[in-house]
């Protein structure tokens, strides 16, 4: 897989969202600082591959995978989707070729499906919005064949029930089969076990890991959970205010974390089992700051045990520290 | 899809229906709102068969003014015409422009309501400015504006589906003054809708602006619709009440409001005469408490704290 | 105050038999059943189980904070040897707060949006322990300084705080009256990994300096192991196994705490795989008959259908399943007939 092209790649992209101010600023008229989600992401997915972006809530990450499903407009950078720069593309009709290679799924599957619809109409609106099937027999094959990729059996059972009659781990399956149903090159997965009962994140995580194996699919997997980035992912991007920090194999990110920012999330995951170097790095302390007000030089540098002044001054560049492994951080220079 | 799914699917919207008409019923107000509705209806739907065609209604058959009797049950008017040969096909006349111009408001409050939720920004601005406009103007004011106009397009004696040209007028100016008030109700329902994760899977999936509107927010919208629209029929049978009063009805054509003014006019209630004016009166009070309770009833049936499922 | 060594032996906590009933609909749901175990001063205790297997309740049980359409339908809970009058809200106050008390998770829920924190924190003081109001705020201040805030921020309005200074306020408030039992509702589910650690090893801290008894609800069996002494697993209403943490996950009995264990993804492992557990937990309505795990059980015998299996002490600690003790062959032949 390392030598397969890419079918994703982002070039210091950015979503920057306009500031909106307390109302005496407004009065004032001072200027708010814009929301810097995205800041510069450098990123790229390769054809079958999965890559986790593992991050805490305020990160970016969710902000990335809705740019990337063209949820919302990335405000610089570029976006190249299997070598075409898809960076400006824009409305219905000239997104349809897209939307049929890319999809996604969502965190919260009772949210994300319309409690009116049956399963069948659900997992067929793809299907029928991007007007790849007409055939009725065609289009209840398509359906049946998702439905059974996803895990739902037997499929007829489940086409006319409604998302409230279906357990949790059902409703992730008849989003995933959705998304399946129209064969995309690219999944992308917004936290999708997370609302989960564990008992049954691995039943969904065995259904993404399977479909990778059948269909060549790439999926990028956004997660707050190291372990589960881990167990899916080829390869893990870290990212910390808008910015990957590190990248790199799972199991480099996991066992051989370069950057203080992944070593210190790394050490807060709690694990069943005990841990072996956990106390090497003092615990970090507060909390992630406000994307509307992000630190100079280095945006970790406020939490970093180990920042010194360089990090106050400038931001670090990505420095390769191994292969496949990068990480942007003023200590491996 | 298989025959086994079709069927349970059916199946499970018949059972969908039943809970909803339990628990629509078990409300004392809907039964009595239904009743009164159904006995009205009943009225509009078939006056020829019960007092005889309109003609028999417009042309004097006794003497004026007498009280209720065996021969003339609510008496008969100052030209000597039955009140309840009038009141029957006014039921038909009130019911019908109440119910017409409750389906134009509520065609332009969905659509402007929607369009403007959905979209927001400088459309959901424009458009409920233009709202707002037609939430406050005068219904009586937009009536004396629009009347030369219908009047000059049909010409006096003409008709319009049916409609003689001053209860065309009336409707219109009914429609256009009551959607401000369904878009209103859309718009907010609207606006928390699209926040909703699956209109943000609907994008992804590839569903356009108009199919996410009418497949995805609409169903969610009727409940609300519903419930708001009964109200709507109320207000219209109040408003083409107060304007039909105020000498826009036809004679022709009378409905209660027509039936009201001209007992006014005729002094019949200073001459006694309660059953001339109290008989229409009573009526549009029924006709418009029996809406409001069909509308309190679906509004606390679908009431989201009540229910688990949208 | 607290004497730990009084208590060495007598469990400052014993809830026996404890069952809680839900209405629904005019129906009555059974929702947990004989939930028994004891918990000493100062131990910390997990309460482990997915979404529906009753550890919520349980707590909130123990508390006296059940919703109004949940009912103690048996059972009992003693807190020092006294029978603590559970489903009675009133005779319950005087326990609350100053022998047992709970962090809930969402702390923006429970904390008044237009009241400055300090205020919410003397609040509690003022009304339970009788505190003037200047007392209660010197206590204030002493417990937000004791659980990592500066005393100043207490001018903060919530919405001021992030996510896991909120949960801190949340922890001085229940710690207002000093109880000696925390309740912890999945206190750490809402917050960030890094913030999480934070707030597991304050309440760690807390609970040594303050000889607290802690009682963690999770359904992350991961974090349990940071910071707890004993874990209990819930399903389907019923404690189905009870034992040290140490125990628990180097040696687990109970197929369901085993495959839970799998099922959580371990770098420290090694292997790159799951092993999910096929099916569903069951809704309150459709339990399983006998053993409630059964459906979804690979060692699941025809004697687990008809029965519920006990929680009997096995080993170091407590399982319900018909594999432990292991029956004897005759035995097995008889139960399964």
């Amino acid at each position: 897989m390392p030598d397969a092209p890419d079918i994703l790649r982002l070039e210091n992209l950015q979503v920057h969202f306009p500031g909106r101010g307390g109302v005496l600023d407004h009065i004032l008229g001072r200027p708010s600082a814009a929301v810097r989600a995205v800041d510069g992401v450098d990123l790229a997915v390769r054809r079958g591959e999965i890559v986790a972006i593992v991050g805490e809530s305020g990160s970016g990450k969710s902000t990335l995978g809705r740019v990337i499903t063209k949820l919302i407009q990335p405000t610089g950078g570029r976006l190249l989707f299997d070598g075409d720069d898809v960076t400006s593309m824009k409305g219905f009709s000239a997104l349809r070729p897209y939307r049929h290679r890319v999809q996604m799924i969502f965190q919260d599957a009772y949210q994300a499906l319309n409690p009116r619809h049956t399963v069948f109409d659900i997992v067929a609106e793809p299907l029928r919005s991007l007007r790849l099937v007409t055939d009725h027999t065609q289009l209840t094959q398509r359906v049946r064949q998702s439905h059974a990729a996803a895990g739902l059996n037997p499929p007829e059972e489940f086409f006319a029930r409604f998302p409230h009659e279906l357990s949790g781990g059902q409703r992730q399956r008849v989003v995933i089969a959705g998304a399946l149903a129209v064969a995309p090159d690219l999944i992308v997965a917004d936290e999708p076990v997370s609302m989960l009962d564990v008992s049954i994140r691995a039943q969904i995580l065995q259904v993404l890991m399977d479909l990778r194996q059948q269909r060549n699919m790439a999926l990028l997997f956004i997660t707050h959970d190291l372990p589960v980035a881990w167990l899916i992912a080829d390869r893990i991007a870290v990212m910390y205010l808008g910015r990957v920090v590190e990248t790199g194999t799972a199991d480099d990110i996991t066992f051989r974390p370069r950057h203080p920012y992944t070593v210190a999330l790394r050490n807060a995951t709690p694990h069943v089992r005990g841990h072996s170097d956990r106390e090497k790095l003092p615990a970090l302390k507060g909390e992630i700051p406000s994307a509307a007000r992000i630190p100079n030089g280095c945006r970790f540098h406020p939490r970093c045990p180990l920042a010194f002044a360089r990090c106050r001054e400038d931001a670090p560049p990505t420095i390769e520290v191994g292969p496949e492994h990068t990480t942007a951080c003023w200590l491996m220079k | 899809m298989t025959k086994l799914t079709a069927e349970s699917r059916r199946h499970l919207r018949t059972q969908a229906i039943k809970s909803f008409l339990r628990r629509f019923l078990g409300h004392n107000g809907a039964w009595l709102g239904l009743l009164a509705l159904a006995f009205f209806l009943v009225l509009a739907a078939m006056p020829g068969a019960l007092v005889g065609p309109l003609q028999t209604a417009i042309t004097a058959t006794g003497d004026f003014l007498i009280p209720p009797s065996t021969q003339h049950l609510l008496g008969t008017d100052e030209i000597g015409r039955d009140v309840l040969n009038l009141i029957v096909h006014g039921a038909r006349t009130s019911l019908t422009i109440a119910l017409v111009s409750t389906v134009i408001s509520l065609i332009v409050g969905i659509t402007v309501g929607m369009t403007s939720g959905y979209y927001g920004g400088r459309i959901d601005a424009w458009l409920m400015r233009t709202t707002d406009f037609f939430f406050v103007i005068p219904s009586f004011v937009l009536a004396l504006v629009i009347t030369p106009v219908v009047l000059e397009v049909i010409g006096r004696g003409g008709d319009i589906l049916g409609f003689r040209p001053s209860l065309f007028v009336i409707i219109l100016v009914i429609g256009s003054t009551s959607w401000a008030f369904v878009a209103r109700i859309v718009r907010s329902q609207t606006l928390s809708l699209r926040e909703r994760q699956f209109v943000e899977r609907a994008r992804v999936v590839g569903t356009n602006d108009l199919n996410i509107m009418v497949h995805h927010l609409l169903p969610l919208l009727v409940p609300q619709v519903a419930a708001n629209g009964a109200l709507v029929v109320a207000n219209a049978i109040y408003t083409e009440t107060a304007l039909s009063f105020l000498g826009l009805g036809d004679p022709l054509q009378p409905s209660w409001g027509t039936l009201l003014s001209l007992a006014e006019r005729a002094g019949a209630a200073s001459s006694g005469a309660w059953w001339y004016f109290g008989a229409p009166g009573l009526c549009v009070l029924i006709v418009s408490l029996g809406f409001v309770l069909v509308g309190n009833a679906l509004d606390d049936t679908f009431n989201p704290r009540r229910r688990a499922i949208p | 105050m607290k004497n730990p060594c009084q208590q060495a032996k007598a469990p400052i906590l014993a809830v026996e038999g404890l069952a809680v009933d839900y209405r629904l609909r005019g129906s009555s749901l059974p929702t947990i059943r004989d939930v028994s175990f004891e918990i000493q001063a100062g131990e910390a205790v997990a309460l482990v189980g997915e979404s529906g297997s009753g550890k919520t309740t349980t707590a909130m049980a123990i508390a006296g904070l059940l919703p109004p359409n949940a009912a103690v339908s048996g059972g009992e809970v003693r807190y020092r040897g006294d029978r603590l009058p559970i489903d009675d809200d009133a005779a319950m106050r005087p326990h609350r707060w100053s022998e047992i008390s709970v962090v809930f998770q969402g702390a923006m829920n429970a904390l008044n949006p237009v009241h400055r924190i300090i205020k919410q924190i003397a609040e509690p003081c003022q009304l339970q322990l009788g505190m003037s109001r200047d007392e209660a705020i010197a206590r204030a201040r002493e417990l937000l300084e004791l659980v990592g805030i500066s005393a100043e921020r207490g001018r903060a309005y919530p919405h001021e705080l992030s996510g896991g200074m909120r949960q801190r306020v949340m922890i001085a408030m229940a710690l207002a009256c000093s109880p000696s039992i925390v309740i912890g509702d999945e206190p750490t589910t809402a917050l960030d990994v890094i913030t999480q650690a934070q707030i597991l090893k304050l309440l760690t801290a807390l609970r040594s300096q303050l000889n607290l008894a802690l009682i963690l609800i999770t359904h992350d069996l991961s974090v349990v192991a940071e910071c707890c002494d004993r874990v209990m697993i819930m399903y389907a209403g019923r404690l189905v196994e009870d034992g040290s943490v140490a125990d628990i996950f180097a040696n687990p009995k109970h197929p369901y705490t085993k495959l839970l264990i799998e099922s959580i993804p371990n770098p420290e492992h090694g292997k790159r795989m799951v092993r999910p557990i096929p099916g569903d937990p069951p809704t309150l309505q459709h339990r399983p008959s006998g053993c409630a795990f059964r459906s979804r059980c690979p060692s699941a015998m025809p004697v687990c259908a008809t029965e519920v299996p006990n929680l009997k002490r096995w080993e170091q600690g407590r399982v319900a399943c018909y594999l432990h003790p292991p029956m004897k062959h005759e035995e097995k032949a008889l139960a399964n007939a």
